[in-house]
């Protein structure tokens, strides 16, 4: 299994007054190359899991094993290097940051790992081509469109080759058409033997094809929905 | 080792154009702390061209001088006090001389009159015109550009003085000292010392003071105690004396200037951290992608750092160029008053900016570093933004 | 001599370490009381944050004391001009009691900054962050020093009296009765010194390659020890017998001049060499204390071999770099 949660919980804010449960006791296991979909209404906890599938934090107990690595209350230093090795975000929205190039917008991953610019454009280049964004490099992410700006946002995604990809909501701000083209974009990734996770309460998401799973979301409790 | 530079070059490269991004919210940090060290740097500019320019004077001065004292008051130097230093070991040479002032009833102006005997040290001193009289030529002057205006000389070469008895005495110019020299010698008459006599109504067997050289540079302490010995009643001056003084009244003065400077600073200061410490949604909600991309917190402080570096590089440059222009092209004309009022030199000499390495690192531990430590927390808090602040619901 | 631009400067730059170090040892009293590695409290999640900021202003402090030791020298020899008898920056150091020591404390805080972040770097390379107490009670003991360098440095300042000519008194005399310059170690040592000095680096120089090659803790002992000693056997030579080649003046032996433009910024390239030589040195022996905590022992055994090797290096440049201008004496003569 690539992804194993168990007995998860996490709760925000311990020890103070606005203490809150935002994951019970969550089971869930993912093998490699699946394509996985996390359902629920906002505030259910699907962020929460996202974000300890993502190792952006540890959870307050439980046993979590992302690709091979257990993260039971790994120091955030450690976590950050284990995500920049095994995670691709995208984000509801997609954060991109408006005020600089496509082109450098895809390579912020990259900057902290003392790349050379030589090496930053050989892992860019073909990213930018593949989702056809090339000729847009050098423009601010602000001025372009939006069907541009999801694809930016997968190629940021992949410019560490990570085997697993998390998408949060990402329909929720595109027409059907551009919904449509992302979750090709995501099976393309998933027959390249990825792991894709989104979570999203769209039904053209749960419902897509090359979807295996769907996880049901609700009050910090997660089921097996049989589609 | 090289990722290490070349993380740092990435970093730095995000920052600085992170910094022109943000170029509304830091042009006027920018320019208050430019402000400042402008400040600061042309005062001690101004403070370091005075202290050259009296070390100039000072390199005239003899190593040591010795006057004669009565009552408390300085009182003319009998020539056989020359014989009795002239016997102690070390001394190379003592010559008399002859000095006072001539107070100028038309323009009152007081004029320096200085009378030496034998080959003048002051020889050395390039004219603009003229030559310096032969010895034991009589009548001749060689004179500064001050008193070529003050007289009113214009194409006449010769001027009169009056003696204390109301005589004149006539001198022809010899030669005219050069505008360069202005600091030494812009209200200067150089007389041969029999004219000094003459002029001022001393016996041929005084002088105002003697001037002693030494063999050894390192041994003026000791003669200097030497002579105080051998003669109680005289003051005994020496050139390191002088220089220490000298050296340590600018060090004050500017030192006062810089303890109201940084009154200014400490409220640069203020600024800012309170600049730094506001932080918009956006900022935050971009090292919040930055963070979930993959950055460290150390990254994102490393980044901070560079752009208050940069920031402060710039200001400091900007301001130290500034200082310079204002001391060298404006004449410090912001100080001047301040300086040159209370100022021991004499006014009507072009300031000329000296830049020293030590100068430039004092300014940069006045003004970079408090900058630097008084904005490492608030980048803190940016950096230590939660990392999931950017995650949707 | 408080009303001074570098007199200002230096107690700035005082100001200021205290200030990050007082903010850093907040940090450390938190993380002592409450740091609780297990727990996913909103507490410890704000310690594990505040580790950077104290790390960040450790290092910030280092800087700052490396800037203050180098205007610390820069002022004594500004200061030498207004003091009678005090030809260059020795001079200034000796006019009072509290030169030397505060010169003494400048030098030792930049190897203890050094040796803290050693320390923190180590830590955070191991997941359990295993040094957290240790790095922090030693952060405490940082403390006391830089109280320490504030204080000699208002003492030293405050006893500092330029001497200025007043029209009332006849004579002030230099403080020097002989007029030569002053020497920080007193006399001439001769030959022996050197040949002490060489023979002792060389030895070291030995040990130091054992060291490197059977990787035990008991020649780590030696070389950091043998290190040390070194150090101020080093110092002595330099002021005694070494500066004087440099200079080219048999009684010159000030160990600051040649930080100057006149001699070519000579000093830098002895004593940056001799500082890092000795500091990884003492560090390959002191981070043995630390060997055994979990998950460092392979890190500790890493670091060791790079600063013995990195020590090593800095020797042999140290020690080619002194001996260039007494090599230079014997073979040119007198007039090198």
């Amino acid at each position: 299994m690539l992804i194993e949660l168990e007995n998860i919980v996490k709760i925000y804010n311990q020890g103070r007054v606005n203490e809150v449960t935002a994951l019970d006791k969550v089971e869930m296991a993912v093998e490699a190359g699946a394509m996985v979909c996390l359902k629920g209404p906002s505030g259910s906890g699907k962020s929460t899991l996202l974000a300890i599938i993502g190792c952006i934090y540890p959870p307050t107990s439980g046993r979590a094993v992302i690709a091979g690595r257990q993260l039971a209350r790994l120091p955030d230093r450690f976590l950050t290097m284990h995500r920049r090795r095994t995670i691709g975000f995208i984000f509801q929205r997609f954060n991109i940051l408006p005020r600089i190039s496509v082109f450098e917008n895809v390579v912020l991953p990259l900057l902290p790992l003392g790349m050379s610019p030589k090496e930053r454009r050989a892992l860019a280049e073909p990213l930018l081509e593949r989702y056809g964004i090339a000729h847009r490099r050098n423009f601010p992410a602000g001025e372009i469109s939006g069907g541009e700006l999801q694809r930016v946002a997968i190629a940021r995604a992949l410019i560490n080759d990570p085997p697993i990809i998390l998408a949060d909501e990402p329909t929720a701000h595109l027409d059907s058409r551009l919904s449509r083209d992302f979750l090709a974009d995501m099976l393309a990734l998933k027959e390249e033997g990825r792991t894709i996770i989104m979570a999203s309460h769209d039904p053209l998401v749960t419902e897509a094809a090359g979807v295996d799973r769907v996880y049901g979301v609700h009050d910090g409790r997660v089921t097996k929905d049989a589609c | 080792m090289k990722k290490y530079f070349e993380k740092q070059r990435n970093l730095l490269d995000y920052a600085l154009a992170s910094l022109w991004r943000r170029k509304g919210k830091n042009i006027s940090v920018f320019l208050v702390f430019s402000l400042v060290i402008f400040l600061l740097a042309s005062f001690l500019f101004l403070s370091r061209s005075l202290q050259v320019a009296a070390q100039t004077t000072l390199r005239q001065t003899p190593e040591i001088t010795v006057q004669r004292m009565v009552a408390g008051r300085q009182e003319s130097m009998p020539l056989t006090y020359a014989e009795r230093i002239r016997g102690i070991f070390g001394v190379r040479r003592v010559s008399p001389r002859v000095w006072g002032y001539h107070y100028n009833e038309v323009t009152g102006a007081n004029i320096t009159v200085m009378a030496l005997a034998g080959d003048p040290e002051l020889g050395r001193e390039p004219l603009a015109e003229g030559a310096f009289w032969q010895q034991g030529e009589q009548g001749r002057a060689v004179i500064g550009q001050g008193v070529v205006k003050d007289l009113d000389l214009g194409g006449r070469r010769t001027f009169s003085f009056f003696r204390d008895d109301l005589t004149l005495k006539s001198f022809a110019v010899a030669g005219i000292f050069a505008p360069e020299t202005n600091i030494l010698t812009y209200d200067l008459v150089l007389l041969d010392i029999a004219d000094g006599r003459d002029l001022f109504g001393l016996a041929d067997d005084l002088a105002t003071d003697l001037l002693v050289e030494v063999v050894n540079p390192l041994e003026i302490a000791t003669v200097a105690r030497k002579i105080s010995e051998r003669l109680p009643d005289t003051r005994v001056v020496t050139r390191p004396q002088i220089q220490g003084t000298y050296q340590a009244v600018f060090s004050w003065r500017s030192g006062v200037a810089a303890i109201c400077l940084l009154s200014a600073l400490s409220a640069f200061i203020i600024l800012a951290w309170d600049k730094a410490s506001g932080m918009s949604p956006e900022e935050r909600r971009e090292i919040s992608i930055l963070k979930i991309l993959g950055w460290q917190t150390p990254d994102v402080l490393q980044v901070r750092f560079w752009e208050g570096f940069a920031l402060s590089l710039l200001a400091f440059a900007a301001g130290a160029i500034l200082a310079y222009v204002h001391v060298g092209y404006f004449q410090a004309a912001l100080f001047r008053p301040v300086m040159m009022g209370w100022s021991v030199l004499r006014p009507g000499f072009d300031l000329v900016p000296i830049v020293q390495g030590g100068d430039l690192l004092l300014i940069f531990c006045l003004s970079v570093l408090p900058y630097l430590a008084a904005t490492v927390v608030p980048a803190w808090r940016c950096a230590a933004v939660a990392t999931d602040a950017a995650m949707g619901g | 001599m408080l009303v001074n631009p570098w007199s200002l400067a230096l107690c700035l730059l005082a100001g200021l370490s205290l200030f990050l170090l007082g903010m850093a040892s907040k940090t450390a009293l938190r993380v002592m009381r409450s740091w609780q590695p297990a727990s996913d409290s909103a507490r410890q999640i704000g310690l594990e944050a505040e580790i950077w900021l104290s790390s960040t202003l450790v290092q910030y402090g280092l800087a700052f004391q490396v800037i203050s030791l180098f205007l610390f020298v820069l002022a004594a020899d500004h200061f030498s001009g207004m003091l009678a008898g005090a030809m260059c920056a020795t001079g200034s150091l000796l006019a009072n009691d509290y030169g030397l020591p505060l010169l003494a404390v400048k030098g030792t805080g930049i190897f203890l900054y050094g040796g803290w972040i050693v320390f923190h770097q180590l830590d955070i390379s191991s997941e359990t962050y295993p040094l957290v107490r240790f790095k922090y009670i030693l952060l405490l003991c940082l403390l006391p020093f830089v109280v320490a360098d504030a204080v000699l440095l208002i003492l030293y300042l405050t006893a500092l009296q330029p001497d200025i000519i007043t029209s009332c008194c006849a004579i002030i005399f230099d403080a020097a009765p002989s007029g030569t310059v002053q020497n920080l170690v007193g006399g001439r040592h001769g030959q022996g010194l050197l040949l002490l000095h060489y023979g002792w680096a060389a030895l070291l120089f030995a040990a130091g390659l054992v060291a490197w090659r059977r990787r035990q803790a008991f020649f780590y002992l030696l070389y950091g020890v043998g290190m040390l000693l070194f150090f101020g056997l080093a110092l002595t030579t330099l002021v005694a017998e070494i500066s004087s080649y440099i200079y080219a003046m048999p009684f010159h032996n000030c160990p600051f001049c040649m930080l100057k433009k006149e001699y070519g910024y000579f000093g830098f390239l002895l004593y940056i060499p001799l500082f890092f030589s000795v500091f990884c040195g003492v560090m390959a022996m002191v981070v043995e204390l630390v060997k055994s905590r979990p998950g460092l022992g392979r890190r500790v055994a890493e670091l060791q071999r790079v600063m013995v090797a990195v020590s090593l290096g800095a020797l042999l440049l140290y020690s080619t770099l002194s001996a260039w201008h007494y090599l230079l004496y014997l073979v040119a003569g007198g007039e090198g």
